[in-house]
């Protein structure tokens, strides 16, 4: 059974409205560095205003799938600085959908914590592998 | 009796080192925060602080009590489909104690709860599913000779907070229905020196609790509550508001019976009993069994299942309009506004809740409090 209609083939006009709240904080990032995001799952988007949106951002230069306790995928739109960051979790069920407006998304950026762990593991690595060279480091 | 090593160990790492020797990078913590963010409709730059809160803090330890319950709740807060980033919030807490699912029985089990009590004396998670019976002394529920009343007092003694998980340990549930028989009261009635956080429900919405539990952990903080000392992050909202038949009701078009032309259509269920305009709850947004659906899509009427006594709201086929005066006074509650942010706000809103509650409300006299008289 496929339950009730639900309407989510309908265009809302939704779009043009999270558009203009994108551009306001696009202006602000130009003017003053100040980083913002918009939460897509709180707002009452019909697929096909996802869609609408979707295409009036058009695609950019920079797409990075992340392999983070499910899959996500980062998108940079045709808007320099605007991102369309998917979360996805259980049965690739998307958990978490978002616009950031900022340089780079924080999920891109290795962690202080990674990178000295992981410089620790290089360490051991290279130890195991050649004797010796990790004290050369 | 031999004597036993104990079975705990003081968490000493923080959850960003002992994850990240698991190879759970940073990008894992953002990826939770960014998901309990924005199940919670906090501003997405919540995202990044709740990560580094997250990160920083120490393995929360919990014990978990199950008095008068179906263990439907524990059910629902185990139901993951597949290892994912939602189950990352297992890996945050250390479940010291719940007899369903723990490995010690008896009176290993017992120990288990007594030294995850003594190894982080006024800094432990009490979560409670079901409600406490008090009549005739409390007899009609036991674990390891103790009645729950002794049990709940005893662990919550040097607890941080509690959690009430389910209608039952919120309002009583259905072990309080009319005509009550144990005495059944919800955990609020007893407990009344601590932060108690209330998450209705039968059961409650998995995402309902582990993102209580998530937050608390983030921002060491109780997440705002309203006057029934449910997080408004979830509950906030009637079910009616984020209901997408809502236009159907706007136009007044309801399914007369659930196999006429307007369920077909998907018209509103109000006029079948949907209890939607008076639950507060995050079903219509957060929906079920991993988003897939929830009862209203699914062609039946709400129960409203997340409010005080709803298995005596008079029917759950019968209109509200229909319905006793009592549905009209929980929907009278439902507007009053009341919350604070912060510990105090879960001890306010008992006197609210106690103007608005029935039977169960009332002021109870433990036995423990009745021989002290």
């Amino acid at each position: 059974m496929s339950g009730a209609p639900c309407r989510e083939e309908r265009p809302t006009g939704m779009a043009h409205s999270v558009l203009a709240e994108i551009g306001r904080l696009l202006e602000g990032l130009a003017e003053t560095g100040a980083s913002g995001a918009i939460d897509l799952r709180s707002l009452p988007l019909t697929e096909a205003d996802r869609a609408h949106l979707s295409e009036l951002l058009g695609p950019g230069e920079v797409t990075a799938e992340l392999d983070v306790g499910g899959r996500s995928t980062v998108r940079e739109t045709a808007f320099a600085g605007v991102w369309w960051i998917c979360h996805r979790g259980a049965g690739d069920k998307v958990a978490s959908e978002e616009i950031a407006v900022c340089p780079v998304p924080g999920i891109l950026v290795s962690h202080d914590a990674d990178i000295a762990a992981a410089a620790r593991r290089m360490r051991q690595t290279l130890d195991e592998s050649i004797p010796g060279q990790a004290e050369a480091l | 009796m031999a004597e036993h090593k104990p079975l705990h160990r003081k968490p000493a790492q923080t959850l960003g080192e002992a994850l990240s020797e698991r190879g759970i990078s940073r990008r894992s913590f953002l990826k939770f925060a960014s998901y309990t963010a924005s199940i919670m409709a906090l501003p997405p730059a919540a995202a990044s602080a709740m990560a580094e809160g997250l990160a920083a803090a120490r393995r929360q330890s919990v014990i978990w009590l199950s008095f008068q319950e179906c263990t439907g709740c524990t059910e629902s807060i185990t139901r993951a489909k597949a290892p994912s980033i939602e189950d990352l919030i297992f890996d945050f807490i250390s479940l010291d104690y719940h007899h369903t699912l723990q490995n010690a029985s008896g009176h290993l089990a017992e120990l288990a709860r007594e030294q995850a009590m003594e190894e982080n004396k006024g800094e432990y998670l009490v979560i409670v599913d079901g409600s406490v019976p008090l009549k005739d002394d409390g007899v009609y529920s036991t674990i390891a000779g103790m009645t729950n009343l002794q049990m709940l007092e005893d662990t919550v003694r040097d607890a941080k907070a509690v959690i009430s998980v389910g209608s039952c340990a919120a309002f009583g549930g259905i072990p309080g229905a009319n005509p009550n028989p144990t005495g059944a009261v919800a955990i609020d009635r007893i407990v009344t020196d601590k932060p108690v956080i209330n998450l209705p429900g039968c059961p409650p919405i998995p995402e309902v609790m582990t993102g209580t539990v998530a937050y608390l952990l983030s921002f060491a903080g109780i997440p705002e509550l309203d006057h029934l000392g449910r997080p408004k992050a979830f509950f906030g909202e009637a079910i009616h508001d984020r209901c997408y038949r809502r236009p159907f009701y706007e136009k007044g078009l309801f399914a007369k019976r659930f196999d006429d032309e307007g369920a077909r259509q998907g018209w509103c269920l109000y006029e079948v009993g949907c209890k939607g305009p008076v639950t507060y709850n995050a079903c219509a947004t957060l929906k079920w069994n991993g988003g897939v659906s929830f009862p209203i899509q699914s062609g039946h009427g709400c129960l409203g299942c997340s409010e005080p006594g709803f298995w005596d709201l008079g029917g759950f086929y019968r209109p509200l309009s229909t319905g006793k005066d009592d549905v009209l006074k929980y929907a009278a509650g439902a507007a009053v506004a009341g919350a604070a942010i912060g510990a105090a706000s879960a001890y306010a809103v008992r006197s609210k809740r106690k103007k608005l509650m029935g039977n169960t409300s009332q002021p109870v006299a433990t036995p423990s409090e009745k021989e002290a008289k």
